[in-house]
Parts: structure tokens; sequence; C-alpha cells
């Protein structure tokens, strides 16, 4: 058995349980820190771990990190970014001016202080100052990409010191990205064929079960 | 079949590794799937189904665990919510997936002033679990048509044909609507964005017609959303609200919903002249026994709300069970290997090393033919566990770097097990998926209760009895846009009518004619591994807020 500590609790639990799990048999009720249960693509399950031994804190996913002896953990709450850096759909087509929009609405972004905080915070190890550094300096592409496997955890959030949303930013790097340059000639082609009329469905010519 | 049933017989992990040789033969053809899909579907469980007494569907057949459910008396009555805050709102959408946010920006979009509220986080959901991707006939060799027929014989031709004809004519709007909100698409190898988009081809489908974003396109659509969701200033999203109640007015249409504020500690009710259900799926009900890939939330209580309220139900006793969950460890089993891994090659061998089905079959043959081969004692057992074998390494050796390269969420997952899945088989068993039937709705997403609509997991007659891969990604699109729509539009006869639990009065007459008990409550809001009490949590809320401040803490979560 396993002995740890989450969020005061004391829990002991075999060998290779996560912490998510861990914290049920401790008592702790399952209704805010968790969504996919262990698939580690919510990001809900956002913790600080200590382990013995070790004098720093670090963060994880609970759902997809196992327990050790002498862990200490505690859920962290939804971090909400300080200021909502809003911004409209109506943003996103155009971009020429994409760059103009990511200093608008991140106008933090070009006062990063390059402490690494956001990178030892990140749970799935993305270059998240790189990726922040990147969208700051114009190219939206290579921070779209930095952030692709972001699970939008928001744990860079609560670690960066500069109130930039890196993950949000990301996200509208890659939002942008998206909504301004990727046009499938195959799928316009389709749509044209069913605007015009030339594509159509016979909802009663289907009447075998095999083709 | 239950998998308490199954014999724990099987060959050892050592053996059945000893007897892999990667050149397997090709798998016996299979000419008529009805024997074996009847014989070890989990649908036709020999622990059988439950006969509905009650409700709109009373006649009808679903799991006996489902239907204690959707038989159960209502959570609250008058007495609880006498003097709760009350919230108003045109269009309330209930569940923060995709379905929900979809609606909502939609309603949002067409000027309606929204209401989401969720039970977890906004996103924390079936949606971003999505892997595999979202079916859409672009290709220049696919039609509609032939995604119309795929999507109607993959369900055994069950499926309501209006519904599936707007399902399929909506897609290629509904990928360009996603990509005008900032969803990304993986596109042909060496094609820049303004190629042609990549296709993958799923099981039971003629043509390579699969769209995605890596193998993490549910994660791609969510973030998308629930930044889109957040941000829209006519859309106020509560999390973790969960909906324990919908509210009736004289005329038996929906006019609101009663939530509990897992922050307060008290019910809140919310009015509005519409209401959208996205609620999602059932999964975590661990119907007959399996395990399941599915998020925390989904435990069915859409299903039941609009059951009690009077919506009818569409296949309600038919359910996907994901032929390839992970099998090994206990603390993994149930999660999902995505088909992405069979379409791209991977085979699937019992512990004797021989292919037994064609692996690209529907979903429910290929699930069917798992458990008769574990059912019969050629499945692969390591620590008590049986499943079979996912053959990865043959699959590595075919096209070297697929893994590393295309299957980064398999491989992810394969790691947290220890197992290099380049060397090692992935052992898989059937793990409880999706909700194939659901809420009967017309093709605006409307209910046979004025008011309510439904979109996403938790609506029926698209699927049939068996739903084929992404095709779910796309209804939610397709059928958020037109649920948010037809809600944002929608006019009660009455609309300053009355807003209470008039239905509940009359479900637990109905009840009591039946002879049910009104002992077993539901919805269930959490499973029991969540640990959640309701009483117990109620007893911790404050008295002291008034309305107003209620509702600004409410708005901040
Ligand atoms: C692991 C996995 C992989 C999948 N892969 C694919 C794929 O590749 N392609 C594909 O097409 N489909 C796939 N699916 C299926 C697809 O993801 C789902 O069917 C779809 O996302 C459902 O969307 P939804 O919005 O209806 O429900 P969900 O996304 O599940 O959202 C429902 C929301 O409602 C909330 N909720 C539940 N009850 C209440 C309540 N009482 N009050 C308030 N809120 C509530 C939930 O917490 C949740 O946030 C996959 C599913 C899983 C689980
Ligand atoms: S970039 Fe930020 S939000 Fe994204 S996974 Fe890393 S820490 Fe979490
Ligand atoms: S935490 Fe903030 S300031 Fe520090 S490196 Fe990251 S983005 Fe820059
Ligand atoms: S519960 Fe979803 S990331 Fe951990």
């Amino acid at each position: 058995m396993v002995n740890l500590t989450i969020d005061g609790r004391p829990a002991s639990v075999p060998e290779g349980t996560t912490i998510v799990l861990a914290a049920a048999t401790a008592g702790i009720a399952l209704t805010t820190n968790v969504g996919c249960m262990g698939q580690g693509v919510c990001g809900a399950c956002r913790a600080l771990v200590r382990r013995t031994g070790e004098p720093e804190v670090r963060t994880a996913l609970a759902c997809e990190t196992p327990v050790e002896d002498g862990m200490q953990v505690s859920f962290l709450d939804r971090v909400a970014p300080r200021r909502p850096h809003a911004y409209s759909e109506t943003d996103l087509v155009d971009g020429w001016t994409a760059y103009e929009r990511v200093l608008a609405v991140f106008p933090e972004a070009v006062r990063c202080r390059h402490c690494s905080g956001c990178d030892r915070a990140c749970p799935k190890g993305l270059e998240v100052q790189k990726g922040v550094n990147l969208a700051a300096s114009g190219d939206i592409a290579g921070a779209a990409a930095v952030f692709d496997l972001c699970v939008m955890c928001n744990l860079c959030v609560a670690a960066c010191p500069e109130h930039i949303a890196p993950n949000h930013l990301g996200l509208f790097a890659r939002r942008l990205a998206a909504a301004g340059t990727q046009r499938p000639a195959d799928l316009i082609r389709r749509l044209h064929e069913i605007t015009s009329g030339a594509m159509t469905i016979d909802a009663d010519a289907c009447t075998d079960k095999q083709p | 079949m239950n998998p308490t049933e199954i014999p724990a017989a099987g060959i050892p992990w050592s053996e059945a590794i000893a007897a892999l040789d990667g050149g397997s033969a090709p798998p016996p053809a299979i000419t008529d799937a009805q024997p074996l899909l009847r014989h070890w579907h989990p649908d036709h469980s020999a622990g059988g189904p439950r006969r509905l007494a009650v409700g709109a569907s009373a006649g009808q057949d679903c799991p006996a665990a489902l239907a204690d459910l959707l038989q159960a008396d209502a959570l609250i009555d008058d007495i609880d919510i006498a003097g709760c805050a009350t919230v108003s709102t045109e269009v309330l959408v209930i569940g923060g997936g995709g379905a929900g946010c979809i609606a909502a920006l939609t309603a949002a979009e067409a000027g309606a002033k929204v209401l989401l509220t969720t039970k977890l986080g906004l996103g924390d959901s079936n949606t971003v679990m999505a892997e595999g991707g979202i079916q859409c006939a672009v290709g220049a060799e696919d039609s509609l048509q032939t995604h119309f027929e795929d999507t109607l014989r993959g369900g055994q031709m069950a499926g309501d044909r209006a519904l599936v004809a707007a399902l399929v004519g909506d897609g290629p709007a509904s990928v360009r609507w996603l990509i005008e909100r900032g969803m990304t698409f993986d596109m042909e190898e060496g094609q820049g964005p303004s190629g042609r988009l990549r296709r993958k081809r799923a099981g039971g489908t003629r043509v390579p017609r699969i769209l995605s974003f890596r193998d993490v396109t549910g994660l791609e659509m969510m973030r998308v959303l629930r930044e889109a969701a957040g941000l829209h200033p006519r859309i106020t999203v509560w999390n973790r609200s969960p909906v324990v109640e919908l509210l009736s007015d004289e005329t038996g249409g929906c006019v609101g919903a009663v939530i509990y504020s897992l922050h307060l500690h008290r019910f809140v009710l919310i009015r509005a002249r519409s209401v959208v259900m996205a609620t999602g799926g059932a999964g975590r009900l661990h119907l007959n026994g399996f395990p399941t890939s599915n998020h925390l939330g989904a435990t069915a209580d859409g299903l039941v709300l609009a059951y009690r309220m009077g919506a009818r139900l569409r296949e309600p006793d038919s359910f996907q069970y994901h032929p390839t969950g992970i099998a090994w460890p206990p603390a993994l089993r149930g999660q999902l290997i995505s088909e992405a891994a069979r379409s791209l090659g991977a085979t699937l061998v019992n512990g004797h090393g021989h292919r037994f089905v064609d692996e690209l079959s529907p979903r429910d043959v290929v699930a069917a033919a798992i458990l008769r081969e574990c059912g019969e004692g050629r499945g692969v057992l390591r620590d008590g566990c049986v499943g079979v074998l996912l053959d990865t390494p043959a699959l590595e050796r075919a096209r070297p770097g697929i893994l590393k390269t295309t299957l980064v969420t398999l491989c992810h997952l394969a790691h947290k097990a220890g197992i290099d899945p380049a060397r090692e088989p992935v052992p898989v068993y059937p793990t409880l998926h999706y909700q194939n039937g659901g809420i009967a709705i017309g093709t605006d997403g409307g209910t046979e209760v004025p008011g309510l609509y439904c979109a996403g997991e938790v609506s029926g007659g698209i699927h049939g009895r068996n739903r084929l891969m992404g095709n779910a990604l796309l209804e939610l699109v397709g059928f958020g846009r037109r649920a948010g729509a037809a809600a944002a539009a929608f006019q009660p006869v009455r609309p300053s009518g009355r807003a209470n639990l008039g239905h509940v009065q009359e479900w637990r007459r109905a009840l009591v004619a039946a002879g049910l008990p009104l002992d077993v409550k539901a919805p269930v809001l959490f499973p029991p591994i969540a640990g959640f009490d309701l009483a117990a949590d109620r007893a911790l809320g404050r008295s002291d807020l008034s309305a107003r401040s209620l509702e600004a803490a409410l708005q901040v979560l």
C-alpha cells in the first residue's frame, strides 16, 4: 500500500492508483476536480504535488499521476485569468491584421520576463514560454503549433507573474491560424456542389442492408 | 452476455505473446452478423432488458439499470424550491459539452440571451475526449448519398431517414462553421491550408471520410468551443451547477430548470423561454457491469428529466460498446483506444495469435466477436483481466514511425500502462462507449414537449442501433446548431405562465398507479465513485445570500 495526503486527508491505496482515484477512497467528493477521469485531456484535475525528499512543489494532472509514498497533494480550483482577454469571431478572419489583434488583445505578451514559470507549470511539457514569445513577435503559426496539445488546465495562467494567460494567447493564435488561413479545396468544392443543387440526398433510395 | 458471466479462463499473457507472429492469416468472413450479435452483444444480455411501464415510451425495452432511473421519482419537491432564488433567461442550455456550447453560440448569435449551466466545468465532457475524428463527405469519390447510406446501414436500418439526411447534408457546412470558429483540421501530407483535407477510414464506411486533428480531435474542438462560448457577451456560463429537475407550465411545456449549485450548496430556479438539453450520454451507469470510456458526468440525467416531462425515447435499449477499451491494468480499464489504430491497419488477435474478425466491421460486430473469443476461452489473461490483443508491434513494423506520429493518444495511454506499444501488443476489451438511442427529436432538435429541444448524445434517432465512428461529433455540430436556432426562435403559447413542478406531481401519480416504488430517485448526477451525497452537501449551504450576490457568485465560477 502507498500512503499519501490529499487536501489534508490521509489516503492508503494500492500501488499504481492515480491520485484522483486515491482522492475518492480518501472520502473527497469528486465533483469539482475531475472530468475525463484519466485521459488527461480536460485539465480539471490540476493539482500541486510535493514528493518526499523534494523541496519544491510541482504541478500535475491528478488523473494521470500515479500515487507515491509520502506524496502531499492539493487540488487547485479553476483558475480564471485576471483579465478576460476578450475578442470575437470577427477578429479571427483577417490574416493581415492578425498580429495587431494579438498585441491588442494580449498587450501583456510583449512583457514576458522569461522566467520560465509557465514551462515549469505545464503538466504536458509544452514549451509555453517559447509559444508566448513567438506570438508576441508575430509568428502566429509557430505559436499555434507550440500549443497543439494544450489541455487548457490553466496552470500556466496561475504561474505567470505578468498575467499573460499563455494558454489563452496560444489558443487565440491557433484560432487565428485556422479561421484565417484554412480553406480546404475539397470542402469548398463540395459546399459549392450542395448550394448549387448539384448534389442532393435521396432519402428513400437505400432499402438494402448490404451495399 | 454479461461480463460477470464470462469465465475467467483464457490463455496466459506469456503464452499469448509467444503465439503472436504478426503474419496471421485473414480473419474468417462473416456473411450474417445477426447470430453473433444476438448471442454475444451486451444489448441482448441474459440479465434481460426491462419493459418500461410508465411514460411516453411505455412498452419499450431498455437495460434494467436505466429503466430504474427512467421510472424513478424526482430528487426534489415543491418544498425544496419554495423561496429559492429565481434567475431569468431567454434560452437555457443544459450541459457544457460540444452540443451545449454550439447550441448556446448559435442561439446567442441569433440574438438571444443565453444561460448555459453545466455539471462539472465547461468542456469537461465526452466531447473533449473524442480522438478519432468527425465524418464529412468531402472526398471526390464520396457523396452525401454514400454517407447517408453508410450511416443508415451502420445503424441496422433503424435510423430516422429525415434525421440522417439532415446530419449528412449539414456535414460540409458544419466543418466550415468549425473552421470559422478557429478549429484546425489535418491536411493531406505535403498540402498547405488550401489543399485537400486528410481523410481516414472508419469501420462500416465504404470510403475514407473521417476528418481529424491528429488523434485529439475532440480536444481541438472543445477548447475552441469553450473559449468561444466563454467569451460571447450574450452567454452566461454557470459551472458546477447540475440540473436536478425541469420546470413546467400549465400546458406541460418546458419553461426552465432547477439547478443545484455545488458551490453555494443550494437550489436555484432558472426561468427560460426555451430549453436545450445537451447532457450527453450514460457510460457512467456501467450498464451490464462493463467498464466505460466516458467522462465522470455521463449519467443519463437529461434522458431521465426529459422522459419524466413527457418526451419519447428511441432505441433506449441500444448501446455502443467500443471494441477496444484497454483491458489492463485495472486502474485504466475501460479507457479508449481509438478506432484510428484499426483504421491504420492494426489487427486484433486472440490468445492463439489468430485474427477472428474483420477489424473494420461495424463496432457492434467487432465488440461481439471479442466477447465471443473471451467467452469461449480464447481470450488473454493478465492479472485476472481478460481481453484480446491489439497488434501494435506489427503495425509499427509495417509502417515504421506511425505510432509516434499519428497515434499519440494511444502511445500516451500505453505509456501510463507501462506498455511499449512498438514492442508489446495492447490488451483490449469492449468498453461502454455511446448511447445509440435517446430522446426522440425532429429535424429542428424539438421534442414532444413544447419548448424543450435536444442535441448531441442525449438525443436519438440518428444512429439507429449502431453509431459509426465520427458521426457523433458531426451530430453535435449539426444538431447543436439546429437546436440552438430553433430554441432562439421559439415563442411559447403562454409566455407569462407558471413555472413549477406540476409534471412531477403527475409523474408520481403515474408511478403509483403502475405500482412502481417511489424510493428510487433520479437523476443520479454523479456515479457512486464520486462519493457525492446531495442531502449531506445541502447541509453545508449558507442561507444569508441575497438573490443578487447569489447571481454574481454563480457567474464567477
Ligand atoms: C473517449 C471517447 C472518444 C470518442 N471519440 C469519438 C470520435 O472520434 N468521433 C466521434 O464522432 N465521436 C466520438 N465519441 C463520442 C462523442 O465524443 C460524444 O458522443 C459527443 O461528444 C457527445 O457530445 P455532447 O455534447 O452531446 O455530450 P458531452 O460532450 O458529454 O457533454 C455533456 C455535458 O453535459 C454535462 N451534464 C451532464 N449532466 C448534467 C446535468 N444534470 N446538468 C448539467 N449538465 C450536465 C456533462 O457534464 C457534460 O459537460 C467519443 C466519446 C468518448 C467518450
Ligand atoms: S500550456 Fe498551460 S493550459 Fe496548456 S497544458 Fe500547459 S499549463 Fe496547461
Ligand atoms: S510565466 Fe509569463 S512571464 Fe514567465 S516566461 Fe512564462 S509567459 Fe513569460
Ligand atoms: S480528469 Fe481530465 S485531465 Fe484529469
